[in-house]
């Protein structure tokens, strides 16, 4: 099996988990929605075993690239919403009155939480990877 | 005529690298998919290191010299420092 028809199998996988589970949840069948996805996982995984995709350096140097932009990207924007959100003049938009406000501060509240959990995710990774990669260590 | 690739040096000055790889596959009559399958790349990271927008790691570099039984100063010329 070639990188192409596997590409193939992957989408029309994915298309088929997405029915089953939109399926499963005009149904309120979560059970189904489950079933389907972790059929699909399993699919995916026996069908990559057979293609082997070659996965190489640059393709690691894309991800790695990819990753780092989507961080710096995604923590300043969650964590600006955040203090938007928060932010007691909301309550005075014309929008937001009458305590409507108060659920857009319990988001920015989720929000800030979350770009905490990012920057904590990403200073443990940073520890751990630096530590792998002979970081950390002051022996001569 | 390629452009060289640039990368930043660990005094942020800005060093260029060139490769003749394009011209060694030619003299062995390798396509690029050939030489991918040899060295256990993609063709597209072939394609992207002769096209010099992207630098291979020391291992993938010591494995083409070897397959082209020429050293790696050979293949890749370091250009030296531009500021």
């Amino acid at each position: 099996m070639n990188k192409k028809r596997y590409r193939q199998l992957r989408l029309f996988t994915a298309f088929f988990v997405g029915l089953i589970v939109s399926v499963a949840m005009t149904q309120d069948s979560y059970l189904l929605a489950v079933a389907g996805v972790i059929t699909g996982m399993v699919f995916i995984r026996l069908v990559r075993s057979k293609a082997k995709p070659r996965t190489d350096e640059r393709e690691l140097v894309i991800q790695e690239k990819a990753a780092r932009m989507t961080y710096a990207i995604f923590a300043p924007t969650i964590g600006i919403a955040a203090f938007l959100m928060m932010m007691p003049t909301f309550g005075s938009f014309s929008v937001l009155r009458n305590g409507e406000w108060l659920f857009i501060e319990s988001l920015g509240m989720v929000f800030a939480y979350l770009t905490l959990f990012v920057m904590v995710l990403y200073a443990i990774s940073y520890h751990f990877f630096n530590r792998k990669y002979g970081g950390g260590g002051d022996e001569e | 005529m390629l452009s060289p690739i640039t990368f930043l040096t660990e005094n942020m000055g800005v060093a260029v690298m060139k490769n003749n790889l394009k011209v060694f596959r030619a003299q062995h009559d390798l396509t690029q998919e050939q030489l991918a399958e040899k060295i256990g790349v993609s063709r597209q990271t072939v394609n992207a290191i002769e096209s010099n927008k992207y630098l291979p790691t020391l291992g993938l570099a010591f494995k083409i010299s070897h397959l082209f039984n020429v050293s790696v100063e050979d293949i890749f010329i370091y250009g030296g420092e531009k500021e």
